[in-house]
């Protein structure tokens, strides 16, 4: 190439001398370096690093070109080799996080804008058709009803609060749609999670059981929450998952309410609980309120049931507890696959 | 030709087009996006047409094209590489390329 630029692919925690080019690049343009981004593209000029993009899990970030380069061609370069090294790792969707104010620098790559949090952060994708395609789906399960409820559960893994959480809002709407967290990144797998919520749900008339999506609690969407066992709680980003859901998910299905459960436990559920009352609810131009039901948790021995507590006991081995907290089907499967595993 | 899985083809810079093919259900989606739509959008989306009709296919695929100013030989050349590769190997029809 004329300009000299030469594109090279680096895998940061391998390759200490080029990890540190990398963070000073980015300390340069005030951005952070983030440990956990497993590659990165890096473009070299005469032997100096001059741009970089990090990848990670369908993810783009930490994108860096100093400072006197841009405007030029490189970015496009950079972000087409991200997007084949993306490619070469079954990624077909990427996300990237940008503050607002650099959104046009992708909307210029190929991305197109899916929820800006204002003044603070903006989800592009770099598919005009993805979300669209994604609501087209969902709308086609529409149910035409004047009160239609939503629960998004992790359900790592179904308990009885799970159980009565989803009864309870069965029982105060007309229809309720059910999606399970699909991101593979919990304790027990996306496969035995939806699982159980089937098993469990079979019986509810008015109830459909949906597959999660990238578009809702995932590492896209919401990444801190897959982090909370190692204390990232602080960097809790809530906003872009429940705009993602106001935006789009919920209107594609017509869904009025929202239901969780109180939190007692974990730091960011609660968050999220609290986050979905302002999201959710507050005024806005882009989409219709959605009314957010807390339903107070259910307790046992007086304890509120709790996945997370039920996860506890598990490490601790305490399986006669973990009986009262979840239902039958939930015991056998641990009892069958993860009472070893631990 | 049927398409079998995601590809892509060419680059986002200038003069070039970048080219994503993925299956899907129903009816052929092109959805082209170009630096100069106005005054090109029509031709390039002939060009492309074209393209996918040389190689059989008319559904079962969507076909997204960010377009940065790509002459049209270019461009069937992308849409043509992108469209191969996501047909895997098998079902090319390599008569129709001569």
């Amino acid at each position: 190439m004329s300009d000299g630029l030469e594109f090279l692919t680096v895998e940061p925690a391998s390759d200490p001398a080029a990890r540190k080019e990398i963070v000073d690049l980015l300390a340069r343009c005030g951005l952070d370096y983030e440990k956990h981004i497993e590659f990165f593209v890096t473009a070299r000029q005469e032997g100096k690093l001059v741009a970089c993009a990090g990848f990670e899990k369908g993810i783009i970030k930490d994108v860096a070109i100093c400072q006197t380069l841009r405007g030029s061609s490189i970015s496009l370069r950079l972000v087409s080799e991200v997007t084949y090294l993306a490619h070469s790792q079954g990624y077909q969707i990427l996300f990237v996080y940008t503050e607002p104010h650099n959104a046009d620098f992708f909307l210029g790559c190929g991305f197109y804008p899916l929820v800006e949090v204002p003044g603070q952060t903006a989800l592009l994708e770099n598919t005009p058709v993805g979300i669209k395609n994604y609501c087209a789906s969902l709308a086609k399960l529409r149910i035409e009803a004047d009160k239609i409820g939503c629960v998004v559960a992790n359900a790592n893994p179904f308990t009885l609060g799970h159980l009565y959480l989803i009864e309870e809002a069965a029982r105060s709407c007309d229809w309720l749609h059910l999606f399970i967290v699909k991101e593979d990144a919990s304790l027990f797998s996306y496969h035995d999670r939806f699982q159980l919520a089937k098993e469990m749900t079979k019986d509810i008339a008015n109830l459909t059981l949906h597959e999660g999506s990238k578009y809702m609690v995932s590492r896209a969407t919401f990444p801190a929450y897959f982090f909370k066992d190692k204390g990232m709680v602080g960097q809790c980003r809530t906003a872009v998952d429940l705009l993602l859901f106001r935006k789009y998910i919920a209107p594609a299905l017509g869904v009025t309410h929202r239901f969780v459960g109180t939190e007692p436990f974990c730091d960011t559920t609660r968050k999220y609980n609290n986050d979905m009352k302002f999201w959710l609810q507050e005024p806005s131009a882009v989409a219709h309120p959605i009314e957010v039901v807390e339903l107070e948790r259910t307790k046992r021995s007086g304890i509120a049931v709790s996945a997370s507590h039920v996860r506890h006991l598990l490490a601790a081995g305490n399986f006669e507890k973990i009986k009262e907290f979840v239902p039958q089907p939930t015991f056998d499967l641990i009892m069958k696959k993860y009472a070893n595993s631990i | 030709m049927q398409i079998i899985q995601e590809a892509l083809a060419g680059t986002l810079e200038s003069s070039d087009l970048f080219v994503r093919v993925s299956p899907s259900e129903g009816a052929l989606e092109l959805i082209l996006n170009s630096e100069v739509q106005n005054q090109f959008g029509d031709q390039i989306k002939k060009v492309v047409e074209a393209t996918l009709a040389k190689l059989g296919v008319s559904e079962g695929a969507t076909v997204i094209i960010e377009d940065k100013g790509a002459l049209d030989c270019v461009i069937e050349a992308r849409v043509e590489a992108a469209l191969l590769r996501a047909a895997g190997d098998k079902s090319v029809d390599w008569e129709s390329m001569s």
